[in-house]
C-alpha cells in the first residue's frame, strides 16, 4: 500500500486521498471529502437517502442530533409535482428564501441540517421506470402527481437555483433491470454526452459552490468511452468536474485502465447494493461513497441491522479441522417483531450498539411499537440502522488505515463467512404506502400489507383493528 | 401560612401558588413521584406508550412533565406480564417523568359497542381473538400497578352524558362510587402511586352534587371530573364543570378528562380545573392541522405551498423557531405543506408543534394568574382567535360571564 496522497480539488470542494492500496488502478482507498461549511465525510462511507427532502420518519432535530450521517441524497422530482388545480404553478421550493444558516434553497426548504452535505439528482433511488422515455431533451420523472418531462434546461435552472453541494447531471438511464441493447446504449451515452456538455457551458460561469460529479452510465466502457474521454480531456482540467456518480461499479477497474486521469475523482455509487457484502465488494473496486436505499426499507420491516466489520471474533470455539463452516451464519439483521423480544427486556437494539435508540431505548419498547403499529418504531429503528451503517464503514476506514490492504480483504473474507448472504424478510407490518413512491407493476402483486377492514360478518370479530384506532375524542 | 397553602399525601403534595382574584383559576405546584408539575397543565395522549412519532426525548424537550399512556392498550400490547418483566411504563418507553393512566372503562364503552357493565365489571369480547373477558375494578387496579402510573384512575362506569336514561345514570353513578370502594381495596402501591376518583352523574347537576359528596368522602389525593366529552352542548358541560369545582376542596388537584380544544382549556381553567387530556392536536396533526393562537391552519391547502413563513409566527417551539437559534429547525409551512400526508416527518412536526402550542397556552394561563392577569389573558386569547366580538361562541361568552369575565365588554 502507498501512503501517498492524491487531492482532487475544486473551488467549493476538496477530496483528500489518505491512503489508497495501489498506486496505480482502482482499489480500495481512504479519502476525506470536504464542502466549505459541511461536515467533512471520511470515506469509504455513505450518504442518507431521502424522501421528499426528508430522511423517512426521521424530522431534521433528530437527524442533527442523533444520526452519523454526514450527506442527504436529494431527487429534484420530489420538489416538483404538478397539482391537477394549478397546473401551471412553478414549484415553490425554486423561491425558498435562505437564511444567515441555511444559505442554500435546498438546505432551507428541507430544513436539512447545515453540517450535511447534500446530493441533488433528477431521479430518486431507486427510481420508478418511465413509461415514456427520455426524449433528446427531456427526461420523464415520475412524482407525486404522475409522470412528467424534466427538460434537462429546467433541472439545470433548478440546480441553480437550489445549489446542492453535488449536483448530478442528467443522465439517459432506462431504470429497468434489463440491460439495454447495445442501440439503446449507444443512445444512452450519446444523449448523456451531450446533457453533460450543456450542463458545462451553462454552469461554466455560474456558480462555484456547486460540484458536479458525472455520471457513469451502467453500460458496458467500450460503448460510452467517448463520453468518458471528454469528461478527462475537456472537463477534468478545467476543474468543473468534480467527482463521478457511477451506476454500475463494475466499470470502475475499466476506468483505471483506459482513464486513469479519472482516477483522484471521488466515486459516488448509485449502484444500490443490496447487502453489506456487495457494499464490501465495491469498496474492493474503489468506490468512496454510497447512496444505501436499503437502510430505509430494512427500517420499514421492522429489522434492526446487526453486522460489524471486522465481523465479532467467533473463531474461539474449537474446530478441529480448521473449518468454518461448522460455523452457523449470523443474520444481517434483526427481525424485532419477533415474539420472542417482547421480553427481551431492557437489551439494546443489536449488541454493543451506542445509538440513542439503543442507549435511551431498548428491543422490548421497539418490538411494542412494531405490534402497536407506533411511527416512533420506525423512527427509532432508522436512527439504529443508520448507527450500524456508520459503525461499518468506520470498521472499514480502521481496517484500511492501520493495516495493509490485506486486512481489510481479510475482514471481507471473514465478513462473508460469518453473516448470512441476505436481510431477512421481516414479518412486520409495515408503515402505511403513501402511494406514488410504489409503483404498482402489475397483476399478481402481493399487497404490501394485509387490509386493516374487512366486511363486517355477524358479530363475531367485529372488534378487529379496532384496538389500533380508538382513542379518546372531544 | 403555608400549611393552608399545601397539601400533603404519601405519593403526591398539592400547592396552591395563586388565585385570579375574578375568576376560580388557580396555579399551583403539584408534586408527583416522577417529579414536579405546574398547574394548569396540559397532558399529551400517549396511547400506547409513544406520543405518536415523537421520541419521549423530543417530548420531554416540549416541557412536557406529565403525559398519558392507556390501560387498555397497554393491557392487550404489550400486555401485563411483559409490563412487569420489563418493570413499568416508565422503562418500556425510557420516559423518567410522569405517567397518568386512564382505567380502560372509557375504551371499554367507546370502542366496543358490545360492552356489557355488570356490578362486577365490564364484559367485552377481546379484540384479539373475540373471546370473552371481564374488566373488573380489582384488574385495572393490578393493570395500572403493572404500568406503575404516578396517577391511576378509577375504573368508572361511563354513560354517555347525553343519555336521557335518568334510572341508568344515577345506577353508573353510584355504581362508579362503589368500585372507587374496590379500587381504592385493591390498590396495592398507595405510596408510591396516585388513585384519582371520577366524579359520574351526566349532566344532571345535583346528581353531579350528590356523586361529589360521596366520592369526596373516600379522600383521594385528586379528583377527576369524568363522562364528559361525549357530545353534550358546551354549555352543559360548563354548567357541570363549574358546579363540580364549587364543591371541591382547594387543595387538591382537579383534573377535567377528555378536553382539549384551547378554548375548552381556557374556559376550563377559568371555572377552577387544572388538568386536561385529549388526543386531539396530536391526531389533527396527523391530519395535516397546526394549532395556532389565530385558529387552526389545514396545512394541506395550496395557500400554504409557497409560505415560508414558520407554522405560527412568534411560537417558541422548535419547529417554528429560526434556524439560527439553538436547537432550532426554522421548519416553513412549505415544507410542512410539502410532506403532510406524504412522509411522517411531516406528521412529527405538527405533533411537535401542536403540543408545544398545548402545554405553552397552559405555561401563560398559569402566568397570567400568577401575575393576577387571568381576565386579560382570556380576552387577548379570545380576540386572538376570533376577528370579531360577535363570533365568540356563545357558551363561552355566558360560561366567563358567570366567574366575572365579560367578554363583550368594550
Amino acid at each position: 500500500m502507498t501512503a501517498e496522497t492524491q487531492n482532487s480539488d475544486s473551488a467549493a470542494m476538496r477530496f483528500e486521498i489518505l491512503r489508497a492500496a495501489v498506486k496505480d488502478g482502482a482499489a480500495a482507498r481512504v479519502g476525506r471529502l470536504a464542502f466549505a461549511g459541511r461536515t467533512p465525510i471520511d470515506t469509504p462511507n455513505f450518504i442518507g437517502t431521502t424522501s421528499r427532502g426528508a430522511l423517512p420518519h426521521l424530522t431534521p432535530d433528530t437527524v442533527g442530533k442523533h444520526l452519523q450521517v454526514t450527506g442527504a441524497y436529494m431527487a429534484l422530482e420530489d420538489f416538483i409535482e404538478r397539482p391537477q388545480q394549478y397546473l401551471k404553478r412553478i414549484p415553490p421550493i425554486y423561491s425558498t428564501p435562505t437564511t444567515a444558516k441555511h444559505h442554500t434553497r435546498l438546505h432551507s426548504f428541507t430544513a436539512m441540517p447545515q453540517s450535511v452535505t447534500t446530493v441533488l439528482s433528477a431521479r430518486r433511488l431507486p427510481a420508478v421506470p418511465s413509461p415514456m422515455g427520455n426524449t433528446n431533451a427531456s427526461v420523464s420523472v415520475f412524482t407525486s402527481t404522475g409522470f412528467q418531462i424534466l427538460p434537462t434546461k429546467e433541472y439545470l435552472s433548478a440546480v441553480q437555483a437550489l445549489e446542492p453541494d453535488i449536483a448530478i447531471p442528467p443522465a439517459d438511464l432506462t431504470h429497468s433491470p434489463i440491460t439495454p441493447n447495445s442501440k439503446r446504449a449507444l443512445r444512452m451515452a450519446e444523449r448523456t454526452d451531450e446533457w453533460v456538455v450543456e450542463w458545462f457551458s451553462e454552469l461554466a460561469d455560474a456558480n462555484s459552490r456547486i460540484s458536479t460529479f458525472a455520471p457513469i452510465l451502467p453500460i458496458s466502457y467500450s460503448i460510452q468511452w467517448e463520453y468518458i474521454s471528454r469528461l478527462a480531456e475537456d472537463y477534468l482540467p478545467t476543474a468543473q468536474l468534480s467527482g463521478l456518480a457511477i451506476y454500475d461499479a463494475d466499470l470502475v477497474p475499466d476506468l483505471a485502465d483506459h482513464c486513469a486521469a479519472l482516477l483522484p475523482l471521488p466515486r459516488l455509487s448509485l449502484a444500490n447494493p443490496p447487502t453489506p457484502h456487495h457494499i464490501l465488494r465495491q469498496i474492493a473496486l474503489g468506490i468512496d461513497l454510497f447512496t444505501l436505499p436499503f437502510i430505509n426499507t430494512i427500517s420499514d420491516a421492522g429489522l434492526a441491522l446487526s453486522f460489524s466489520f471486522p465481523p465479532p471474533d467467533t473463531s474461539s470455539s474449537p474446530t478441529t479441522n480448521g473449518s468454518s463452516s461448522t460455523r452457523s451464519l449470523q443474520p444481517l439483521a434483526i427481525d424485532l417483531s419477533l415474539p420472542h423480544h417482547a421480553t427481551a427486556a431492557t437489551t439494546p437494539l443489536s449488541p454493543n450498539c451506542t445509538c440513542h435508540a439503543c442507549t435511551a431505548h431498548h428491543s422490548a419498547y421497539v418490538h411494542h411499537l412494531l405490534a402497536a403499529r407506533e411511527m416512533l418504531g420506525w423512527t427509532l429503528l432508522q436512527i439504529h440502522n443508520h448507527a450500524v451503517v456508520s459503525a461499518f464503514f468506520a470498521g472499514v476506514r480502521d481496517a484500511l488505515l492501520q493495516g495493509d490492504i490485506k486486512r481489510f480483504e481479510e475482514g471481507a473474507r471473514q465478513f462473508a463467512l460469518a453473516y448470512e448472504p441476505e436481510f431477512p424478510e421481516g414479518v412486520g407490518q409495515k408503515p402505511r404506502a403513501r402511494g406514488y413512491q410504489y409503483k404498482s407493476v402489475g397483476d399478481g402483486e402481493a399487497r404490501r400489507n394485509k387490509a386493516a377492514w374487512g366486511k363486517l360478518e355477524g358479530g363475531e370479530g367485529e372488534g378487529e383493528g379496532a384496538g389500533e384506532k380508538g382513542e379518546k375524542g372531544v | 401560612m403555608a400549611s393552608n397553602r399545601t397539601f400533603t399525601s404519601p405519593a403526591l403534595s398539592f400547592e396552591l401558588v395563586a388565585r385570579c382574584s375574578v375568576t376560580r383559576a388557580r396555579a399551583s405546584i403539584l408534586t408527583l413521584p416522577h417529579g414536579t408539575v405546574n398547574l394548569p397543565i396540559f397532558m399529551p395522549v400517549a396511547t400506547q406508550a409513544s406520543l405518536k412519532g415523537l421520541t419521549p426525548e423530543q417530548l420531554e424537550g416540549t416541557g412536557c412533565k406529565l403525559c398519558l399512556n392507556n390501560t387498555y392498550h397497554l393491557g392487550l400490547k404489550p400486555g401485563q406480564e411483559v409490563l412487569d418483566a420489563v418493570g413499568g411504563a416508565h422503562k418500556l418507553q425510557g420516559w423518567n417523568r410522569n405517567i397518568l393512566t386512564d382505567s380502560g372503562g372509557f375504551q371499554m364503552v367507546s370502542l366496543l359497542k358490545l360492552a356489557n357493565i355488570t356490578e362486577e365489571g365490564v364484559r367485552f369480547l377481546s379484540p384479539h381473538d373475540g373471546s370473552p373477558m371481564l374488566l373488573t375494578p380489582e384488574h385495572s387496579m393490578s393493570l395500572q400497578n403493572s404500568i406503575g402510573s404516578d396517577i391511576m384512575m378509577q375504573l368508572d362506569d361511563v354513560l354517555v352524558t347525553t343519555s336521557p336514561d335518568k334510572a341508568r345514570m344515577r345506577e353508573a353513578m353510584e355504581r362508579s362510587v362503589r368500585w372507587l370502594d374496590r379500587c381504592i381495596a385493591a390498590h396495592k402501591k398507595p405510596e408510591t402511586q396516585n388513585l384519582f376518583c371520577i366524579i359520574q352523574g351526566g349532566l344532571d347537576l345535583d346528581m353531579r352534587r350528590e356523586c361529589c359528596r360521596e366520592m369526596l368522602a373516600r379522600d383521594t389525593p385528586g379528583i377527576a371530573i369524568g363522562g364528559l366529552s361525549g357530545g353534550e352542548a358546551k354549555d352543559d358541560f360548563c354548567k357541570v364543570v363549574a358546579t363540580c369545582t364549587e364543591l371541591l376542596p382547594d387543595l387538591k388537584p382537579r383534573y377535567v378528562m377528555g378536553i382539549g380544544y384551547p378554548e375548552d382549556l381556557v374556559v376550563s381553567v377559568a371555572l377552577g380545573a387544572d388538568m386536561f387530556d385529549c388526543v386531539w392536536p396530536t391526531r389533527t396533526a396527523r391530519f395535516g392541522n397546526a394549532v395556532t393562537k389565530h385558529g387552526v391552519l389545514n396545512m394541506k391547502r395550496e395557500m400554504f405551498a409557497a409560505d415560508f413563513g414558520p407554522i405560527e409566527e412568534g411560537c417558541g417551539c422548535p419547529c417554528c423557531r429560526p434556524v439560527e437559534e439553538e436547537g432550532a429547525m426554522g421548519i416553513t409551512r412549505a415544507f410542512v405543506h410539502h410532506n403532510a400526508a406524504k412522509e411522517t416527518a411531516a406528521a412529527h412536526l405538527l405533533t411537535l408543534h401542536n403540543v408545544w402550542y398545548q402545554l405553552d397556552l397552559m405555561r401563560q394561563a398559569r402566568e397570567a394568574i400568577i401575575a393576577d392577569q387571568f381576565p386579560p389573558f382570556v380576552k387577548d386569547f379570545f380576540g386572538n382567535l376570533y376577528s370579531e366580538k360577535s363570533s365568540y361562541p356563545p357558551w363561552a361568552v355566558d360560561a366567563l360571564k358567570g366567574v366575572g369575565i365579560d367578554l363583550l365588554e368594550t
